[in-house]
């Protein structure tokens, strides 16, 4: 593949689309507020810029191309400026290959291209080029054997461990998925904003008229609504988990979702940090949990940090086996955690609910009358204080260490090897020494080289420095020499 | 029982981080003052100075007198060849471990207060993490930074 290409024409489109979707809403709400003249100039305005926007994504589109050329990936473009990029192919860490709704429509896909350096965005992007050259592209770039056989997205090949979402696992996913919530804020804000549509009269009328209403109506309604949001939220997961499929091939993990978008995700093994299992706290009551892996550099996918999903919904006993058959050197001896010691549960009780307890004791003074409703709080606290004292746990095994903790709404397990820690802290202060109890920090690389880091607080001390000793290299090689000598 | 890093800081640190502390605490005071000048033009209650008093007392106390001390006494850190280890905190001790292949670079700082003890701080950063080594002699972080940065070298064969 020697020769320039061009991305194909549609891109014009995409970069006009790109736009569109950038100024949507200034545009909109100009056309809602301004009225008469006012009204005209906008539309006059937004034509002469739609115009210049129209032949600037002409223009772009004309003067970028790309080739692989001399084991090197060259991309060159700019409209006044031209600038070259080439990239070494031996640098690349992952190609991947993404479909929205209207490269589906034009049979296209967007090809984008890692490196190791890693930060926002990717590194080249390829907006639109036809499936067959994005293939091509792709097989030219990773030259390994499998991309001939992937001549279409849909077939995978059959002699690497794969595993598809079932259809009643996805509708799973989907009623406990929790974007219930985000889908009510949504719902509540399109009718504050429908308020202003609606005319008046008519809105005052109708206000009336739900008053009006017997309490068992609202209350149907709001179950029909919350049935509504309940399918929303199914909806959500299909399109956005429908036909998820991971494959493992030698030494890579791929991964191709999406039922309207089509998305596909390479995530070499050797970038992965740790592993993690999210119980949310619907999923937890009925078993079922969702695999993460946390991959370093680069940006996989924007939005969702650097934590890839590996599989959305698996049943907690099914987690092991998973593991072993994708991450072989992931999977523990032993599931069982240890817990925490009783006299370091004052201190989850007290930093969850100490904000409220101030809070309580100001109403009290200022507005007694209230102090029902803070007592809830502080009870809520105090229950949630308990949870994340209750859900700590840690394992340490020779290879990697296990570590449970609650984060928000959901329990988390994250499991990391020894060699993927950048550094480990041990934390005591004077109360927490003379009860012998010690508070670890492990620190892994995370997003923009600010590390992610997982707390086990108020551990027994004498454990703490056992896992202080086993991730010391010094110990470990002192270990080590006296097994061979 | 554990065993502690084996060598402290220059005992220099002490004045430099009391130094530190002094600007700080001075800056306290002015507001303090402030807020007397205050009282005076808008006739407040006397009870707001008196307030920022003992905070400012309080302040100057822990800062310049009681903290740098203890922090200089619990400051240890040692190099091993595998790994840096390092102990410090007043209130909270922490003990961290860095292991060489982790370490990505080794930087020698030194601001106008050092300079005048003669002394550097020494940050080492791993891709995750920064840990910052205060207050050694001139000549003590130049070499502490030449040897992290030699034993930092080793290759990652651990996988």
């Amino acid at each position: 593949m020697y020769k320039e290409k061009r991305l194909h024409p549609a891109t014009i489109f995409f970069n006009f689309l790109q736009f569109l979707k950038e100024f949507a809403l200034p545009i909109i709400l100009g056309l809602f507020t301004l009225r008469g003249q006012a009204l005209l100039y906008l539309i006059f305005i937004l034509g002469a810029i739609f115009l210049v926007i129209l032949s600037f994504s002409v223009a772009s589109w004309y003067r970028f191309t790309y080739r692989v050329e001399d084991e090197e990936l060259r991309i060159e473009h700019g409209i006044f400026i031209r600038k070259k990029r080439y990239i070494s192919i031996n640098r690349i860490q992952s190609i991947n290959l993404t479909q929205s709704v209207f490269h589906r429509i034009f049979k296209l896909v967007k090809v984008q291209v890692e490196t190791a350096g890693g930060g926002e965005g990717a590194e080249v992007s390829l907006k639109a080029v036809t499936l067959q050259d994005g293939e091509l592209l792709r097989a030219d770039i990773k030259a390994k054997p499998e991309s001939i056989e992937h001549s279409t997205t849909e077939d995978v090949p059959t002699d690497y461990p794969s595993d598809k979402i079932s259809v009643r696992r996805l509708f799973i996913a989907g009623t406990t998925s929790g974007s219930i919530g985000v889908l009510l804020a949504v719902f509540a804000f399109l009718i504050s904003q429908a308020e202003q549509l609606i005319p008046d009269d008519f809105f005052d009328q109708s206000v009336q008229w739900i008053i009006g209403l017997s309490l068992t109506l609202i209350i149907g309604l709001g179950i029909i609504l919350l049935i509504v949001l309940w399918l929303l939220g199914i909806a959500g997961t299909m399109i956005k988990y429908g036909n998820f499929t991971i494959t493992k091939y030698k030494n890579e993990l791929f991964i191709t979702r999406g039922l309207l978008e089509k998305k596909q995700i390479t995530i070499p093994l050797k970038r992965i940090q740790a592993v993690g299992i999210d119980e949310s706290i619907l999923r937890q009551p009925f078993g079922f949990a969702e695999v993460y892996v946390e991959v370093a550099g680069g940006s996989l996918e924007k939005g969702e940090d650097f934590s890839t999903v590996l599989f959305p919904i698996l049943k907690r006993e099914e987690i092991e086996a998973f593991l072993e058959k994708y991450l072989p050197t992931y999977k523990s001896p032993s599931e069982e955690l240890h817990t925490l010691p009783k006299r370091g549960m004052w201190y989850y009780l007290v930093r969850s609910s100490v904000l409220f307890l101030i809070i309580t004791s100001v109403i009290l003074y200022f507005l007694p009358q209230f102090i029902w409703i803070t007592v809830v709080l502080l009870l809520i606290g105090l229950l949630y204080g308990f949870l994340k004292y209750k859900d700590s746990g840690y394992n340490i095994n020779h290879k990697h260490v296990t570590v449970r903790y609650r984060r928000g709404l959901s329990r988390s397990t994250i499991r990391i090897f020894h060699n993927r820690l950048q550094a480990v802290e041990i934390k005591q202060h004077k109360v927490e020494r003379m009860q012998a109890l010690a508070s670890v920090k492990l620190s892994i690389i995370g997003l923009l080289g600010s590390g992610t880091h997982y707390h086990v607080k108020e551990m027994e001390g004498k454990e703490a420095e056992r896992l202080f000793d086993w991730y010391s290299y010094r110990k470990r090689d002192e270990a080590n020499s006296n097994i061979y000598s | 029982m554990k065993q502690f890093p084996k060598n402290m800081i220059a005992k220099n640190a002490i004045k430099a981080w009391k130094l530190t502390a002094m600007i700080y605490v001075l800056v306290l005071w002015l507001l303090t003052i402030g807020v007397f000048i205050l009282t005076y033009i808008f006739e407040w209650n006397f009870w707001y100075g008196g307030a920022a008093i003992m905070i400012s007392l309080l302040c100057t106390y822990l800062f310049i007198f009681l903290f740098p001390n203890i922090r200089w006494r619990r400051w240890r850190y040692e190099v091993f060849e595998q790994e840096v280890y390092i102990q410090h905190g007043v209130l909270i001790v922490s003990q961290t471990l860095v292991p060489m292949v982790r370490v990505q670079h080794v930087d020698t700082k030194q601001g106008p207060i050092l300079k005048r003890f003669n002394l550097a701080s020494v940050t080492i950063s791993t891709a995750a993490t920064t840990h910052e080594i205060p207050a050694l002699l001139e000549d003590d972080a130049t070499d502490l930074r030449d040897r992290i940065s030699t034993l930092a070298r080793v290759e990652d064969n651990d996988v």
